[in-house]
């Protein structure tokens, strides 16, 4: 027999039966703490964000209807955390603004570009230069393969204003990788 | 391209900068047999400039076109990245993020328990003993009563008083097997939810509604130690 449904461990956990939640914390942290560490580019602050918005989830699941899937609803609570989180960091920046990222000394010879650590560093480096809301978009597009219609529902904004960031955010990073080649 | 310039350019073969990726997002989806997938839905609606008065259409355009080409490649090399961060994710090892995931499920844990939904308190014995339960307490006993049976999962579990101290109605949903019978599975609930009522808790339990919500597939017949597939010829067997 399977494991038992989000849906039906859901409805438990509305009913406070903590056992049951606890099986969904288990179940979904590390996807959604992968989520958070990638919004807001450190593992630390992603845990305080994750563990807030399981605590908040905890408070609301009895009003929580199961329109949606948990696990949708569970990317809207922490991409919403870590969002406010972003927006607080630092004042809104125009993207014409940002400066490019330079390549670090180490990392400027193609058979360090090719290590997968320093790329990923790179990339992440790169992302900084987002908005929060483009940043949102593109990582749960290109990195959680999310669909166009789940992130306009997870980030709360129009299906066609979901694909205007992703293709925002692209053009920025092909611009600020493209320094690497 | 310079990050000044207008937000969507336009290539000097006359087609957006953002069509001609997203054609190309649309195409891969296809080719990766995800038309229903995550990208999938980039078929259907790549902007006013891939319609069909758009000028240049197409793989074959793009496949032959330059500026296409370059705008491509220029995806291509963030796409190499973008899969090194994908893989990176998941590299750390098994053990190591099962590890962390526990840790961090205990430490979420012990805030939830600081704030628990007990629900109501439901007397119990006669008025002088003073002695209660709390609603989710028995809606737990209830539930895993339900499980003892094979093949059975159960959700909400409610408990109403039909008087002041009791007897109770208790209704309860249930993820079932596809082999029980169901009207001999409502059963075995009625009795086993009756007896952990009577025997665990002291309370008399005059209605149990159940509702199966939904039909999982039953345990692999391996698992069943050769007692056979029938969920409630095993149940029989084992008691």
């Amino acid at each position: 027999m399977p494991e038992p449904s989000d849906a039906l461990l859901a409805v438990r956990a509305a009913e406070g039966d903590e056992g049951a939640f606890e099986v969904l914390v288990r179940r979904h942290s590390a996807q959604l703490l992968r989520l958070a560490t990638r919004l807001l580019g450190s593992r630390t602050d992603a845990e305080d964000a994750v563990q807030d918005a399981f605590v908040s989830a905890w408070r609301r699941i009895p009003e929580f209807r199961g329109d949606a899937a948990f696990a949708t609803w569970m990317y809207r609570i922490v991409t919403n955390r870590c969002l406010n989180l972003l927006r607080a960091r630092r004042p809104t920046q125009d993207l014409g603004s940002v400066p490019e990222p330079s390549a670090p000394e180490h990392a400027s010879s193609p058979v360090r570009a090719a290590e997968s650590t320093a790329a990923v560093e790179a990339l992440m480096r790169a992302m900084d230069g987002l908005t929060p809301e483009q940043r949102a978009c593109w990582v749960l597009r290109e990195l959680h393969a999310l669909p166009y219609e789940e992130i306009a529902a997870v980030v709360g904004i129009s299906h066609q204003a979901v694909r205007g960031r992703v293709f925002r955010a692209r053009r920025y990073l092909t611009e600020a990788m493209g320094a690497w080649r | 391209m310079a990050l000044g310039e207008h937000d969507d350019p336009i290539l000097p073969c006359g087609r957006a900068l953002s069509s001609v990726w997203e054609e190309s997002e649309a195409e891969e989806a296809v080719e990766a047999g995800l038309a229903g997938g995550p990208a999938g839905d980039g078929a259907l609606d790549v902007g006013p400039q891939a319609g069909p008065d758009a000028g240049p259409q197409g793989g074959p355009h793009a496949a032959r076109c330059p500026y296409c080409q370059e705008a491509l490649a220029g995806l291509g090399v963030l796409d190499r990245y973008v899969r090194e961060a994908r893989q990176t994710a998941g590299a750390a090892g098994r053990d190591e993020e099962d590890r962390s995931t526990e840790r961090f499920t205990a430490r979420v844990m012990d805030l939830v328990r600081t704030e628990l939904r007990p629900g109501r308190t439901l007397p119990l014995g006669d008025p002088e003993d003073d002695a209660w339960i709390t609603e989710a307490a028995a809606a737990k006993s209830f539930r895993a009563a339900a499980e003892t049976l094979p093949d059975v999962q159960a959700g909400s579990c409610r408990v109403t008083l039909l008087a002041p101290r009791g007897p109770m109605k208790v209704a309860i949903e249930l993820a079932a097997g596809y082999a029980w019978p169901l009207p001999a599975l409502a059963d075995r609930v009625r009795e086993r939810v009756r007896a952990a009522a009577r025997d665990g808790i002291g309370l008399e339990v005059e209605e149990v509604d159940v509702t199966v919500v939904d039909l999982v597939e039953d345990a692999a017949e391996g698992e069943t130690g050769g007692s056979g597939g029938h969920p409630e010829a095993r149940e029989e067997g084992r008691s």
